[in-house]
């Protein structure tokens, strides 16, 4: 078993790389969890982080021709370098802390052409099913799809684990494998010239000053304060 | 791009605000680009929705009440959303900014090639191209961005346009089921914990809870009253559900969902860093807390000083006597 994760080690890939581990641990000797990432050299480090969880080796597309990918060529890139790698399972984390925008899972089960259980809050292998419990808004669902395939995690998943001492020396003896855009022989440009979208300004928010803060005598009085407010403002 | 294409979310026939919000920016867009306005509704109780949708400004309506749609994950939904965009050409696909709305976006944004944008606050179109606006990096920062290429997926915020009824043409088209289409992730088991709430993405009013509000049960009582009482939807800090009073799909903040809901109210939240970034953008925040020196002093419009658990339910009171003198 093989199992990716992406970019770099946010606190979300933790709980993927922690649900991975899991997994491996269930499914027995021969299975294997790699770290998947795209991210230049200095990634090196994040990756030993998870190596020192528990995972047995990564991979790094680290090229310059990556910078600047959007979604899109990101996801484009990493399902070309799983695909190759050869996987069961692919796990990865729900959202990026920088952008938080939890697009990739589902962009990049589209591109490895397998079926993407998104928003798991809970994550089972059964036989070669595997099972998932999908977070919603009202609740949750539960789904299943045949391996191989890819599961998106939430931090409602598990309490990713502390690498171990022996974790972290073991680490150093992995093997992180290094890989290059002009090995995946991708059949377009990704990074700044690939990216589907162009920035063309950045703009300061508009300005939020202090609140105006008013000391409530009791209940009624906060209560009376901020319907008078509400009113102000015209919500109510 | 000519055409605009809408993804409809509806709740057993009944469309979702965002939805007709995105409608009737999708109009002006389309106006802009010289195309028309496809809204495509799919699932159980699509043709219900439908008839509402005739009020708003589409041109075309599709709809498909396929099985599959509701049986499989997904993958059934941005096969029809895949056929409607490659049929009308070069377009732009508005989908609501929801877990389940970017889910769809990011897959269909990868079968049409497109480019792909979230949290959607200002859509325009300036020489045939269309530019999005949406804030960044917790707020602090607002972007443009123009898509480049045939096709682009926008996610829109919730609340950021109007709805403005208006009929359009609104000629129904029935979808024909893709062909040679299997799919693979089976819908199982369908658990709804809390019926008739909407996420916090999506609702106009948020009522948050934190550390202050001492444990589960005010997220239960008092804060959903309030909600309830306002027409909003329950949120919380990252304290509160790391402690496990309310599960994670209500957190707002860095771990949790990014919201620009018209009013905002904090409970007991100081309103650190984490938090901040998750609600910044929000019309109007308003903080209830016993300490007047939190954080959230900082940048929220109103912080009343005191006891939250006297001043929710008087507040809950005043908001019903409001709303029933009104009607």
């Amino acid at each position: 078993m093989r199992t990716g994760v992406e970019t770099v080690l946010n606190p979300f890939d933790e709980y993927a790389i922690e649900a991975a581990l899991q997994v491996k641990e269930k499914a027995g000797a021969d299975a294997t969890v790699t770290i998947v990432t795209m991210a230049p050299d200095s990634g090196k480090e994040v990756v030993r982080k998870a190596l020192a969880m528990g995972a047995d080796d990564a991979l790094l597309l680290s090229d310059a021709g990556c910078a600047g990918s959007d979604v899109w060529g990101t996801a484009y890139a990493l399902a070309a370098a799983i695909k190759k790698y050869g996987f069961d399972l692919v796990v990865t984390g729900t959202q990026s802390t920088d952008a938080g925008t939890g697009e990739l899972p589902g962009a990049l089960a589209e591109y490895l052409g397998v079926p993407g259980l998104t928003y798991a809050r809970k994550l089972e292998l059964d036989g070669t099913t595997v099972r998932v419990e999908r977070e919603t808004d009202t609740g949750y669902q539960k789904i299943s799809a045949p391996l191989p395939a890819l599961v998106s995690v939430t931090k409602s998943a598990n309490e990713p684990r502390y690498p171990s001492l022996k974790g972290i020396m073991g680490a150093k003896k992995k093997t992180i494998a290094a890989l290059t855009l002009a090995e995946l022989a991708l059949d377009r440009p990704i990074g700044g010239d690939g990216a589907k979208t162009e920035l063309i300004e950045l703009a300061d928010p508009p300005a939020r000053g202090k609140a105006r803060i008013v000391e409530a005598a009791d209940g009624a009085d906060g209560a009376r304060i901020i319907v008078e407010f509400l009113k102000e403002k015209k919500l109510i | 791009m000519r055409d605009v294409i809408v993804s409809i979310e509806h709740t057993a026939g009944k469309p979702r605000r965002v939805s007709l919000e995105a409608l009737s920016q999708a109009k002006e867009i389309a106006a802009a680009l010289g195309g028309s306005v496809h809204a495509v509704v799919l699932g159980k109780g699509a043709r219900e929705a439908a008839e509402t949708l005739k009020g708003y400004p589409a041109d075309k309506i599709h709809l498909s009440e396929d099985a599959d749609i509701d049986a499989f994950l997904l993958d059934p939904q941005v096969d029809y959303l895949e056929s409607v965009a490659k049929a009308a050409g070069p377009s732009l696909v508005l989908v609501p900014n929801t877990m389940v709305g970017r889910d769809i976006g990011s897959r269909l944004a990868a079968r049409l090639d497109a480019g792909l944008t979230s949290d959607i606050v200002g859509l325009s179109v300036d020489g045939g191209k269309v530019a999005c606006v949406s804030p960044k990096l917790g707020g602090i920062t607002v972007t443009t961005c123009a898509f480049r290429g045939d096709y682009g997926v926008a996610a829109i915020r919730p609340n950021a346009f109007k709805a403005v009824p208006g009929a359009g043409a609104g000629e129904i088209v029935e979808l024909a089921k893709p062909a040679g289409k299997t799919y693979a992730i089976r819908i199982d088991d369908e658990v709804v914990e809390a019926a008739g709430e909407l996420g916090v993405e999506e609702a106009s009013t948020v009522v948050s809870g934190g550390r202050g509000v001492g444990g589960p049960e005010p997220f239960k009582t008092i804060l959903k009253d309030l909600a309830d009482a306002l027409g909003g939807a329950v949120g919380a800090s990252r304290a509160a559900v790391d402690a496990g009073w309310i599960s994670h799909g209500h957190q707002v903040g860095q771990t949790g969902k990014t919201i620009g809901p018209n009013l905002y109210i904090a409970v007991g939240i100081s309103g650190a860093i984490q938090h901040k970034v998750g609600m910044r953008t929000a019309g109007t925040i308003v903080a209830i807390n016993k300490d007047g020196t939190v954080p959230i002093g900082e940048f929220a419009d109103l912080l009343v000083v005191g006891d939250l658990f006297e001043i929710v339910p008087q507040l809950t009171a005043s908001v019903k006597e409001l709303a029933a003198a009104h009607t």
